[in-house]
C-alpha cells in the first residue's frame, strides 16, 4: 500500500506541470466536523477530496460495510464475462488516511440536533453531514419475491450482489438452453442504473442468437410507463433495436407478484393487473431510501420524490434547503436523474468545491447540471455510450463516439475503462 | 472531454492497469534507449539508418497487424465486434503497443547487425 502512494505521488509530481488545471484547486483552512453517512462510491470519494481539500478540518464516515462492490460490473457479471471477484474490493482500501471511519450504520438522523446516532448507539454530532448511504432495494414490495429465489426456479437480478448477479448468468444460460418465454422490465419507483433492466434484456438475446437458441426463447420486456428510457432519442434507439431482435414490449406493465412455483407473474397494467407465465423472469425491485433516511425529517416532504423517501437537495448544488448543512450526494439525492457512478464523479466534486468555498468564506458557485451515463450494453462486445443531463440533452464526451451507435469502442470503455476511472474517483483524482 | 486533464489520466491509467502501467514504462524507456543507441551505432559506424528503419516498420506493421484482431479477445469478445471505422481506429491505435514495441526492438538488433557488418568490412580493408 505504502509503494503504491509512493509511486502514484511520483508520478502525479512528474504531470504536475501538464496538469495544473486539475492541481490548482482550492482548500480550506475550516476546523469543522463533517459527518459522511456512508461509504459507498459517493461517500469514499467525498472523504477522498475533503480530506484534501479541508485538511484542518475533522472528517468522519460511518458504514458498517466491509466489502465495497463496483456495482457497475454487475451487468458483466451478469452477462458471464465477468465474476463476482472481479468487483469485489475492500472498502478500506479506499479509506482515505486521515479519516476516520466508524464501523457501524446510521440508524437514525437528527438533523435538528446536527447529530446521526449509529446501529451501535453511538451519537455523533457534526457541523456538516453529507448523506450518502445509497438505497434500498426492496425485493419485498413485490409479493412471492425474496433474494433467496434468484438463481433458482427461472428468476434472475443482477441488482441484488456480485453473487446474485453470478446467479442470474446461469439462470439465463439454462434459460437458453431448455427455451421459452423471458420476462424482463423495470420498477415503477426511481432506480440506480436505469439502462441495466434493457442491458440484460440485449444480453440475453444476444446470448440466445451466439448459441442458435434464439427461435426457441421468446423475449417480453414490460416498461413501467409509455417509454423503455426516459431520454427520448435513447428511447426511440432502443425501441428500434427491440423490434429489429424481435424483443417485444408491455407498455405500463409495472411487477406487482411473482409466484415462483407456477412461473407466473402479475403486473399491475393500465386497465388493471395482468398475469404472464414465464420461463424465466429477470426482477428489478423497486428502490427507496434506507429506513435510517426515511424515518428522518430528511426527505423530501410533498411531491414525486416524497413518497419512496428520497433526500430533499437542490438539485443544482444537492444541499438540502431545510437543513443547509446537510447535502445529499449518490442515490439518496432527491434529484430527477443522477443514480449512477457516473452522477456521483460530477456530484461530488460540486459539494465539496462548495463546501470548501463557503468555510473560507468565498461564495459557492459550482453547479451540478444533472450529468450522468449509461454504457448501454446492446450485446457481448457492443454498447452505446448514452450520456445526459438533467434536461435529457445527450451530452457525449468523446466527439469521435456516437452515443446512439452501437459500437465497440464504447464496449471498450465499459469493459476495459470504467473501473479504473471508478477507482480513480474513489480516490478523488478523477 | 474538458475533465479529462494529464493528471486525472495518469490516475485512471493507474488504477485501471496497475503495476502493468509501470511495466509498460520501463519498457518503453528500454525500447527508447535501444533505439538511441542503435542510431549511435550506426552513426559511430557511419552507416545509414535505411535499412534498419524499413526492417523495423516491416515488422512492426506485421505485429500490428498481427495483434488487431486479438485486441477484441483482450476485451472479452471478437474480431467481429469490430463494426464501425472508429472502433477499428482504436483497435488499430491498441494493437500499435505491441506494433511498436516490435519495431523498436527489431530496429535495434538491425541496427547492431548493421553497424556490425560496416565495422567488420572496414576492418577487413
Amino acid at each position: 500500500m505504502e509503494r503504491r502512494r509512493f509511486l502514484i505521488g511520483a508520478a502525479a509530481l512528474a504531470t504536475v506541470g501538464l496538469g495544473a488545471e486539475a492541481a490548482r484547486a482550492y482548500t480550506s483552512d475550516s476546523r469543522a466536523h463533517v459527518v459522511i453517512a456512508g461509504a459507498g462510491a459517493a461517500g469514499l470519494s467525498l472523504a477522498s477530496r475533503l480530506r484534501r481539500a479541508m485538511p484542518n478540518a475533522t472528517i468522519t464516515i460511518v458504514d458498517a460495510r466491509k466489502e465495497h462492490y463496483f456495482q457497475p460490473g454487475f451487468t458483466l457479471i451478469g452477462a458471464g464475462v465477468w465474476s463476482p471477484a472481479d468487483v469485489t474490493e475492500r472498502t478500506l482500501d479506499y479509506m482515505p488516511r486521515g479519516v476516520e471511519w466508524i464501523e457501524a450504520a446510521v440508524a437514525e438522523f437528527d438533523p435538528e440536533a446536527n447529530a446521526v446516532v449509529t446501529a451501535t448507539g453511538q451519537r455523533i454530532g457534526y457541523d456538516f453531514l453529507m448523506v450518502a448511504t445509497g438505497l434500498k432495494l426492496n425485493y419485498e414490495a413485490i409479493g412471492g419475491m425474496d433474494v433467496s429465489l434468484i438463481g433458482r426456479d427461472g428468476i434472475a437480478s443482477i441488482y441484488a450482489g456480485p453473487a446474485q448477479a453470478q446467479a442470474s448468468a446461469a439462470a439465463i444460460d439454462r434459460f437458453i438452453e431448455t427455451g421459452g418465454v423471458g420476462l424482463f422490465g423495470r420498477p415503477a419507483t426511481e432506480m440506480k442504473c436505469a439502462g441495466a433492466p434493457l442491458k440484460i434484456t440485449f444480453i440475453t438475446d444476444d446470448k440466445a442468437r451466439s448459441k442458435g437458441r434464439r427461435g426457441a426463447v421468446e423475449l417480453i420486456y414490460n416498461a413501467h410507463n409509455q417509454a423503455v428510457f426516459s431520454v427520448a432519442p435513447v428511447n426511440a434507439k432502443v425501441r428500434e433495436l427491440f423490434a429489429a431482435r424481435d424483443i417485444a414490449v408491455n407498455y405500463n406493465h409495472v411487477l406487482k407478484t411473482i409466484d415462483p412455483g407456477a412461473k407466473r407473474a402479475t403486473y399491475a397494467g393500465e386497465n388493471g393487473d395482468v398475469t404472464l407465465d414465464y420461463d424465466f423472469i429477470h426482477v428489478v425491485p423497486p428502490m427507496r431510501a434506507p429506513d435510517a433516511v426515511l424515518s428522518s425529517p430528511l426527505p423530501w416532504q410533498d411531491g414525486a420524490l416524497a413518497a419512496d423517501g428520497w433526500i430533499e437537495a437542490d438539485k443544482a448544488t444537492l444541499r438540502h434547503p431545510r437543513y443547509p448543512n446537510v447535502f445529499a450526494v449518490g442515490d439518496i439525492a432527491g434529484v430527477p436523474r443522477g443514480k449512477t457512478a457516473a452522477s456521483v464523479k460530477w456530484q461530488v466534486p460540486v459539494v465539496v468545491d462548495n463546501l470548501v468555498a463557503e468555510t473560507a468564506g468565498r461564495a459557492p458557485q459550482a453547479i451540478y447540471n444533472g450529468y450522468t451515463s449509461c454504457p448501454m450494453v446492446t450485446g457481448i462486445g457492443r454498447a452505446m455510450l448514452v450520456e445526459f443531463d438533467y434536461d435529457g440533452n445527450l451530452t457525449p464526451s468523446f466527439p469521435f463516439i456516437d452515443p446512439l451507435k452501437e459500437l465497440w469502442v464504447s464496449w471498450l470503455i465499459e469493459e476495459k475503462g470504467l473501473h479504473g476511472a471508478y477507482r480513480a474517483m474513489l480516490r478523488g483524482r478523477a | 472531454m474538458s475533465d479529462f486533464n494529464p493528471t486525472s489520466i495518469y490516475f485512471i491509467l493507474a488504477e485501471s492497469l496497475g503495476i502493468w502501467l509501470w511495466v509498460l514504462a520501463g519498457l518503453a524507456v528500454v525500447l527508447g534507449a535501444g533505439i538511441v543507441a542503435g542510431i549511435m551505432r550506426l552513426r559511430a559506424a557511419g552507416r545509414p539508418a535505411r535499412r534498419p528503419t524499413m526492417a523495423a516498420l516491416i515488422a512492426g506493421a506485421i505485429a500490428t497487424a498481427i495483434f488487431i484482431p486479438l485486441v477484441p479477445m483482450w476485451t472479452l469478445t471478437d474480431i467481429n465486434a469490430l463494426q464501425a471505422p472508429v472502433d477499428y481506429l482504436f483497435a488499430v491505435l491498441i494493437a500499435l503497443v505491441p506494433g511498436c514495441a516490435t519495431g523498436a526492438g527489431i530496429f535495434f538488433l538491425a541496427a547492431r547487425k548493421c553497424a556490425a557488418r560496416d565495422s567488420t568490412i572496414t576492418g577487413s580493408v
